[in-house]
């Protein structure tokens, strides 16, 4: 055999689809282009510092517990009398005196878990600490309003457990014109189908058909709507920027999809973590701005909102490497043109009442502020897709 | 038997079969082939890595040690990678099909994880010891495995301040399944497991001082019971035998029971609780073979490796991007996703997982590229996490074709077509088919590798 038919047919063989009829009358994408709000949520992966990120820099439990970790006011961004940004967050002070930022503090819930792996499931599924779901609130949100897979996009090559619902999962694509080409070959344009195979509709075998051609029919849709746009926005060179820009792409091409989510990981700062954690704010500071200018020269900012998280915060006693451990709650920054509250939601952590681990104690349960964010920007029943009632914080 | 049944058979008890073999099985009887695949399955070799420097340090070391024993086993965090990839290696090449098959059953039911390497190969051979037992002797012997304590917090349920956690994923998971006893059920159950504890090498241990000696009321019988006789009431329960039975007709019959065939199958396995009788009657029921049953099942991310696998061998130079496979299918062995396990059938596949099951065969057999990324690890800093993103990249796989086609001397295209796909074919799916009938046997086998199809099993 020659090398090179023997590849060429091997590329053809993962694309080899014929359409039963049954799916080729199948409904692929919604007709009317869907223009209503966007949600993008990013993650900081392996646990930021919110202490060191929101600094109470009048605080002096904060200087004693972090005798070589303490940011120094002279080093932040003023932002009240007591509270001060990290230095690397330039973009986030001005979209604060924009009134374009709200800070949730010290965000959690009970018995929280120190593991990455269990505090990101808990963080995506919307669970308690001791409840194991195997679906995410984003995935259980497609599913509840009978969403399409593109309705949810991850920027990556693979899908997280948040965008995983029980019968919908949301699409994972960092590259939509590799997508595309993976799933499209010009030999599917030959597909031909003169039977119907009516019988194979209820089989898992009508079910891969059926995911084959969302897939496919996704790839497309978001390749060849997406390419209408092309940003004059310069972003920074770097991994985490070239995914928001693929974001702005997708939102500024007026694709349907609804919910976003991208991470930038490397916060699991346990040593040297000064250094470490000012270039990571930085990248993911310039980032936003970047992104934020795009959306903003398209107007499409308005309907969109920010939800950046991480796992955990970490520690408020520093190590003797001159970083933190796994600790609890943490920040989360809301980003939008119409917030109802602006600035500072709620007050800073209380340092001085710890848990026996010397972690924070949360003030406010994260799944409240996902209620919020469901109810009135998604504008769907949050207790459906959180399967839990919660009040809703006050900011969209 | 005929080709067919003898591909489902092969397909539920193993990962499918070559057809040569096939062909040589064809002259035996339905009784004969079964019965063969149990005296193979005799004597479960187990799941081994080397161990012996950690064993020996581990001796050393008292139960109070415990940072010191954190430490030891965070240092030896590779060694669950190394039993992971070992574990692929004997499933890829074990000729003791079904227990190792049953073995990745219970692995999914009494589901488990554990740092400690010592003690989760311990609980693995568990499984593999029992995997064709008796089920009560099973479900006790698992219960006293350290790594389970640990994972269901049966080391922290004392006298003084017990832990329900066991006890209710004992009857939830293991027993009975949801809603079939009370919560006051579940306290009085966690009480007979106080005290049950196990030394640093993993050996059960019951602390006496631990243990709540007095007399509970447990599913209507009173008594002082612990927990062996906690797990007799449990099992005197038909709904035991019905929730297993319907557990194990899901895995290896189809995803819709039939409860008919599954009343039957509980009516055997109540009797005495004995697993190879009851998966014997499961392989030489007729039913087994009825067509509704046949290319019905979605293979699980690891059926669909090993399948490949053992019709082309493949050699992968860095284990590393095994593990990645795992990970991008959503099946990575040794680390389930939950006590619940993985849900299996449908939730396997998304729209990303299927384009990633059809290109692979052309990935991993025809150096085809493929533009996957492996998600960041939460401790990997930031320059390994931005590094060589968004690329295309070949798998450093080597296929063993000459392997292949010694094992298919004289084989025909449709001789493998019949054994690698057994649903029914989408017909324009025939058609194509029908047009490759000239090409040559390794280009056909990718191509047939990557239908949807192959999928199923």
């Amino acid at each position: 055999m020659k090398r090179r038919d023997f590849l060429k047919q091997a590329s053809l063989a993962s694309t080899a689809m014929f359409l039963p009829k049954f799916v080729s009358g199948f409904n692929l994408i919604d007709d009317a282009i869907a223009t209503g709000k966007k949600l993008v949520i990013i993650q900081l992966s392996g646990g930021n510092d919110g202490l060191n990120t929101v600094v109470p820099f009048r605080n002096d439990i904060y200087y004693k517990k972090r005798p070589s970790l303490a940011q120094q006011k002279s080093n932040l961004i003023g932002i009240t009398d007591e509270i001060g940004f990290h230095e690397s967050l330039i973009a986030h002070s001005n979209l604060y005196h924009n009134g374009e930022l709200c800070v949730i503090n010290n965000v959690g819930y009970p018995n929280p878990n120190r593991s990455h792996f269990r505090a990101t499931d808990i963080w995506h599924t919307a669970s308690d600490a001791n409840e194991y779901l195997q679906s995410g609130w984003i995935g259980r949100y497609l599913d509840m309003t009978k969403s399409k897979s593109l309705d949810a996009i991850e920027v990556d090559d693979s899908l997280s457990l948040v965008m995983k619902g029980e019968t919908m999962d949301g699409i994972a694509t960092k590259n939509p014109q590799l997508f595309y080409r993976t799933t499209h070959d010009p030999y599917f344009k030959n597909v031909v189908s003169h039977h119907d195979d009516a019988h194979l509709s209820e089989h898992n075998l009508g079910y891969l058909y059926k995911t084959m051609v969302t897939a496919t029919s996704s790839a497309k849709y978001i390749y060849e709507t997406s390419k209408t746009y092309t940003t004059n926005t310069e972003y920074p060179k770097n991994e985490f920027s070239k995914q928001l820009k693929q974001v702005a792409q997708f939102i500024n091409s007026g694709l349907q999809t609804k919910v976003y989510y991208t991470s930038l990981g490397g916060f699991d700062t346990h040593a040297n973590q000064i250094n470490k954690q000012k270039r990571l704010l930085k990248i993911y500071d310039e980032a936003m701005a970047a992104f934020i200018k795009d959306l903003k020269q398209q107007d499409t900012f308005k309907d969109t909102l920010i939800l950046t998280f991480s796992e955990f915060g970490r520690r408020v006693q520093q190590n003797a490497a001159n970083g933190t451990d796994h600790g609890t709650a943490n920040q989360v920054f809301v980003i939008g043109k119409q917030l109802k509250k602006q600035g500072f939601y709620n007050p800073m952590a209380n340092l001085s009442n710890l848990d026996n681990n010397g972690d924070l104690k949360y003030d406010i349960d994260f799944r409240e502020i996902y209620t919020s964010v469901l109810n009135n920007w998604l504008e769907v029943d949050a207790s459906k897709v959180i399967n839990k009632s919660f009040a809703g914080v006050n900011i969209v | 038997m005929i080709l067919q049944e003898i591909v489902h058979l092969y397909n539920r008890v193993g990962f499918g079969i070559s057809p040569s073999e096939a062909k040589l099985l064809q002259k035996q009887s339905r009784t004969e082939i079964v019965t063969q695949l149990f005296d193979a399955s005799r004597n479960a070799e187990p799941l081994s890595i080397e161990l012996t420097e950690l064993i020996t340090t581990l001796k050393g070391l008292k139960m109070k040690d415990r940072k010191k024993i954190r430490a030891l086993f965070k240092e030896s965090a590779k060694k669950i990678h190394e039993m992971n990839i070992a574990w692929l290696y004997k499933l890829a090449s074990t000729e003791q099909l079904l227990v190792e098959k049953m073995t990745l059953f219970w692995a999914n039911h009494f589901v488990c994880n554990d740092k400690n390497i010592v003690h989760f190969q311990d609980y693995q051979n568990t499984l593999r010891k029992h995997a064709l037992g008796n089920f009560k002797e099973f479900v006790i012997a698992i219960s006293k495995e350290a790594s389970m304590m640990k994972y269901l917090n049966t080391r922290q349920n004392k006298k003084q301040k017990p832990n329900e956690n066991f006890a209710r994923e004992l009857m939830e998971l293991f027993t009975l399944g949801r809603d079939q006893y009370s919560e006051k059920d579940i306290k009085e159950a966690a009480r007979a497991f106080t005290g049950w504890n196990h030394d640093i090498m993993g050996n059960f241990r019951l602390r006496r001082r631990q243990h709540d000696y007095g007399e509970k009321t447990f599913l209507g019988k009173t008594g002082n019971f612990d927990g062996d006789a906690i797990i007799d009431i449990i099992l005197a329960e038909k709904q035991c035998a019905q929730f297993i039975c319907e557990k194990i007709y899901r895995y290896f019959v189809n995803d819709q029971i039939d409860t008919l065939h599954v009343s039957e199958m509980t009516e055997l396995f109540y009797k005495d609780y004995d697993i190879g009788k009851l998966m014997r009657f499961v392989l030489t029921a007729d039913w087994f073979y009825d067509e509704k049953n046949i290319g019905t099942k979605i293979k699980s991310p690891v059926e669909f490796l090993i399948g490949i696998h053992r019709i082309v061998p493949m050699q992968f130079e860095k284990e590393r991007e095994l593990v990645y496979l795992q990970k991008l299918l959503g099946q990575h062995l040794l680390f389930p996703p939950n006590v619940a396990g993985w849900k299996g059938g449908r939730t396997w596949i998304n729209p990303n997982t299927m384009m990633l099951r059809l290109r692979l065969p052309s990935v991993l057999l025809a150096k085809g590229e493929i533009a996957l990324d492996e998600k960041g690890e939460f401790e990997d800093d930031f320059q390994r996490f931005n590094d060589k993103r968004n690329r295309q990249r070949r798998l450093k796989v080597t296929p063993d074709w000459e392997a292949f086609k010694l094992n298919h001397k004289n084989i025909t295209n449709k001789q493998l077509q019949e054994t690698l796909l057994v649903s029914p074919l989408n017909r324009g799916t025939k058609q194509y088919l029908d047009k490759l009938a000239d090409q040559d046997l390794p280009q056909y086998c990718i191509q047939l590798m990557s239908l949807p199809e192959y999928q199923l099993c």
